[in-house]
């Protein structure tokens, strides 16, 4: 019984994965298709889609932007969601509780109604759309997230070795740099590249609040409404291939550290 | 520290926070609620107080049905989410040998590294009448001629579930691993079953975390716009599809923007629901 | 410091001058259908101006003229739309007026100039640029092309589930009304309810309702055979892939799609503006156009016929347009009310 049940349990996780990486393993193959429709049959190997995609101005622009934006956003939301952490955590604020609540809710609010609202805005005040206008969209929906995390991370830890720093009678500015910050570090990190991950794939924020200069998912988007062709495919493969490798150095470099 | 200037220095550190909050969410917010209950006349908003864009939502059945498009999608989605993430979760966590649990599950999450918008389209690929799925269905015998699977409501159902799969089995794994063995331990040592101990102690004790993500599918799925865009094939519109129109093909700032208080209402609804539900099972 | 040091220093400070100096060069920013974002289009004209065009592509023109209406004065140099649609934008005076004589509309097809269209009180507000037919795309390999000549096999139930309508009100709910013997210009509230029949019959036998790319793969992955709303534009792209994909027109008749392109009156860069529409309507600029990689279509300019090869003009029909005007009919165009009309027809539609 327990052998069937073992059994199952590994079949199952074979049947998941293949669900899970189907669509991922058809981009990826089919990015190579010398032809212009990315459906079977299977012809090639070819790379033209890549040298079409590398080639592709908007593209890269898109590419660029998007790092930018979501560099910017996370650090931004970071940033203040650190201060609101931090202040939240050591003090007793009179409705901490409600406050916490406002820096938490947009968490439940979806993107599409956090974009509207932005451009609603956006209209009336004059604001004319760029990355800016979609960059602060970004800190919006990334501002609960790092302060949820971070707020988690501040145990009694972290305040024990804040005062003892204050009793030897370092500065507030002091206490922050060198001695929250880096016990946070983990959590910080996490954060940041959480944030960073968000805002990096997020479409419908970028959408409606970019003008001409717009980020990678929109490029995408205008991509695939404007002619079919295994460019998506491979612009889509590309993304995917430089995140995994981002993702194992990262894991590579935590492995080393955590050895060291 | 005086206390006074402790609190001082604390609002200072979370009045920056504060004040992004209140400017570009809670101010576009209320401008929203503003909007919703105004009027497009021509190119121009008339200010009401009117709940005429309202009153259009629940009495027009195309837009309606869009609203109850989206809650069939997505009560489907995250009872099918939930029902393959807790067991593959429960898998990672219990099964896999420690020192490949962290490998596994990055290879569980890895389509999250592609585009979103790109991977919808990839299950337009596989799901088509010349993807994959059909080519192995015929290629295997099952069917003879190929299945409409794209275009419908099962191939936006998949592109979600794809993705809040995930998406739980990293929540729901989170918390799995959070436990502490002595629950089980404990149910072992007073006679119980692996089934028993799994009913009566590992799955209660983890269904908080997943109400919890349940929750965060939920919103996710009712929010969003391009897989059922990019997947559903027009054969039915959700609120999201819907909101886009208004706002796309017609400008019409106010009704878009009473759709989405009405989608933000449901949301809280839920909301409630959940917390009402978490705060009795703690007592 | 050196003065060797000092002299690199100072090349690198005039080689970085030098390089951000393209990056404030002059900018046009159009507002442009997906057939403009072709590079092959845009390119020559950024080289030989020193310029850079930004495009943003948007699909019907209640979404551009949304678009617009979000915009600040001076957002926006160019604006590409449909013909029919030119008048409602002069009427909301979105339009600058442009000089006749520097457009070679005298090389136009006739019936392509749309004087009565593009210009009011004798001002030439717009030009056409390109055009082409909303018809009936098949495969020809799966459908019976004299099936195809009568519209009505549409609805004989020989092709349910293989057909794909194209996600544009206008052309469609037009075709249906030639249908019901309506001509397009007579179509209003009253013509308007007694295609909500057919609109809905035509929807059960359908398997999608897409917008360009949606439409073009259903029918080149074989998802669909039948696109109602299609054309060369749908086709003709796909003509090397798939030479059985093809279109015709019915005995019914077909919609006549145009799209004008037009400088807008708050416009930041007027000169420029208006050098660009010049690249358009010129003869390379038009046989650029006409196949560009979103979809192809006639150019309106017929000196373009010099920059085509034999086989982009035989894909396009060429010789066969003075029968294809003839049996197709314009864009029926709307008032405010009539538009909202019907575009809450197609979200019933849409809904069912």
């Amino acid at each position: 019984m327990t052998r069937a049940w073992r059994w199952l349990g590994w079949v199952y996780l074979a049947l998941a994965f293949g669900f899970i990486l189907l669509p991922v393993g058809v981009l990826v193959t089919f990015s190579f298709q010398d032809g212009r429709l990315p459906v079977p049959p299977f012809r090639g190997p070819s790379l033209r889609w890549y040298a079409e995609v590398l080639a592709d101005r908007r593209l890269m622009a898109g590419l660029g932007n998007s790092l930018m934006v979501a560099g910017v956003s996370a650090t931004v939301a970071l940033g203040l969601g650190f201060l609101a952490a931090v202040g939240l955590a050591r003090h007793q604020l009179p409705g901490a509780a409600v406050l916490r609540l406002v820096l938490i809710a947009p968490l439940t609010v979806s993107y599409l109604i956090i974009a509207l609202g932005l451009l609603s805005l956006y209209n009336r005040a004059g604001v004319g759309l760029s990355l800016w206008t979609a960059g602060v969209g970004h800190v919006v929906i990334n501002l609960p997230l790092c302060f949820a995390i971070l707020y988690a991370a501040m145990g009694p830890h972290l305040r024990a070795a804040e005062r003892a720093a204050r009793d030897l009678g370092a500065g507030e500015a002091a206490v922050l740099w060198h001695v929250t910050a880096p016990m946070l570090a983990p959590a910080l990190l996490a954060a940041w590249f959480l944030a960073f991950t968000f805002s990096w794939d997020e479409f419908i924020i970028a959408f409606l609040l970019t003008r001409f200069d717009v980020t990678l998912p929109v490029e995408i988007w205008a991509l695939l409404r404007s002619g079919i062709s295994p460019r998506a495919n491979a612009i889509g493969s590309l993304v995917f291939l430089v995140s995994v490798v981002v993702v194992v150095a990262v894991q590579l470099i935590a492995l080393r550290k955590a050895r060291a | 520290m005086s206390p006074g200037a402790g609190t001082r220095q604390g609002w200072g550190f979370v009045a920056p926070a504060l004040l992004w909050t209140a400017a570009f969410f809670a101010a576009p917010f209320a401008l929203m609620v503003w909007l919703s209950l105004s009027r497009l006349e021509g190119r121009a908003v008339v200010p009401g107080p009117g709940l005429d864009n309202y009153v259009r939502f629940f009495t027009e059945p195309s837009l309606l049905r869009g609203l109850v498009v989206s809650l069939e999608i997505t009560a489907v989605v995250t009872v099918v989410s939930v029902a393959l993430a807790y067991p593959l979760a429960a898998i990672i966590a219990f099964r896999v040998p420690k020192r490949w649990q962290r490998a596994v599950l990055v290879l569980a999450i890895l389509p999250f590294w592609t585009s979103y918008v790109v991977r919808s389209y990839a299950w337009l690929l596989v799901l088509g009448q010349g993807g994959v799925v059909n080519a192995a269905l015929m290629g295997l015998g099952i069917t003879d001629a190929p299945l409409q699977l794209s275009a419908t409501r099962l191939a936006t159902v998949t592109g979600f579930v794809h993705f809040f799969v995930m998406l739980l089995t990293l929540t729901i794994y989170a918390n799995l691993v959070q436990l502490s063995p002595n629950y089980a331990r404990a149910a072992a040592d007073l006679g119980a079953g692996r089934v028993a101990t799994f009913v009566h102690v590992i799955l209660p004790l983890t269904l908080p975390g997943v109400v919890t993500g349940a929750f965060l599918t939920f919103v996710l799925c009712m929010g969003d716009y391009i897989t059922p865009q990019i997947l559903g094939g027009n054969t039915e519109l959700t609120l999201p599809q819907l909101i886009m129109m208004q706002l796309g093909r017609r400008g019409d700032f106010p009704m878009a923007s009473a759709m989405a208080v009405i989608l933000m209402a449901v949301v809280s609804l839920a909301y409630l629901a959940c917390a009402r539900w978490l705060r009795v099972e703690r007592t | 410091m050196t003065l060797r040091s000092r002299a690199v220093m100072a090349s690198t400070a005039l080689a970085g001058l030098a390089l951000a100096a393209p990056a404030a060069a002059q900018s046009l920013n159009a507002l442009v259908w997906c057939d403009h974002a072709d590079p092959e289009l845009i390119r020559p004209f950024e080289e030989a101006h020193g310029v850079r065009v930004n495009l943003r592509e948007y699909e019907g023109t209640a979404a551009g003229l949304a678009i617009l209406d979000q915009s600040r004065p001076g957002d926006w140099d160019v604006l590409v739309i449909d013909a029919v649609d030119v008048g409602r934008a002069v009427d909301l005076g979105l339009l600058a007026p442009l000089p006749a004589d520097a457009l070679p509309t005298g090389d136009f097809f006739p019936d392509l100039v749309m004087e009565d269209l593009n210009t009011r009180d004798g001002q030439v507000f717009a030009v056409t640029e390109k055009f082409g037919y909303n018809t009936v795309s098949f495969n020809r390999a799966a459908v019976d092309a004299d099936a195809m000549a009568d519209m009505n096999s549409l609805f004989s139930g020989d092709f349910t589930g293989r057909i794909a309508i194209y996600d544009y009100y206008l052309p469609v709910l037009g075709m249906l009304a030639l249908n019901e013997g309506i001509a397009t210009a007579d179509l209003d509230a009253e013509a308007l309810e007694r295609l909500r029949g057919p609109l809905m019959a035509l929807r059960a036998e359908a398997r999608l309702v897409g917008e360009v790319v949606a439409s073009q793969t259903a029918l080149a992955t074989g998802e669909v055979d039948i696109v109602v709303g299609g054309g060369e534009w749908l086709t003709a792209v796909l003509a090397e892939e798939n030479p059985d994909l093809d279109w015709t027109i019915p005995e019914q008749g077909a919609l006549l799609w145009a799209q004008s392109i037009a400088v807008l009156a708050d416009s930041a860069n007027p000169d420029l503006a208006l050098e660009f529409v010049k690249y358009i309507v010129s003869p390379e600029g038009q046989a650029r156009l006409a196949t560009s990689s979103c979809y192809w279509g006639m150019p309106a300019n017929a000196a373009a016929a010099g920059h085509l090869s034999d086989e982009e003009r035989a894909i396009l029909r060429w010789d066969q347009q003075p029968e294809f005007l003839a049996r197709a009919q314009r864009y029926p165009v709307p008032d405010a009310d009539l538009d909202a009309a019907m575009q809450d027809l197609w979200i019933d539609m849409l809904q069912q």
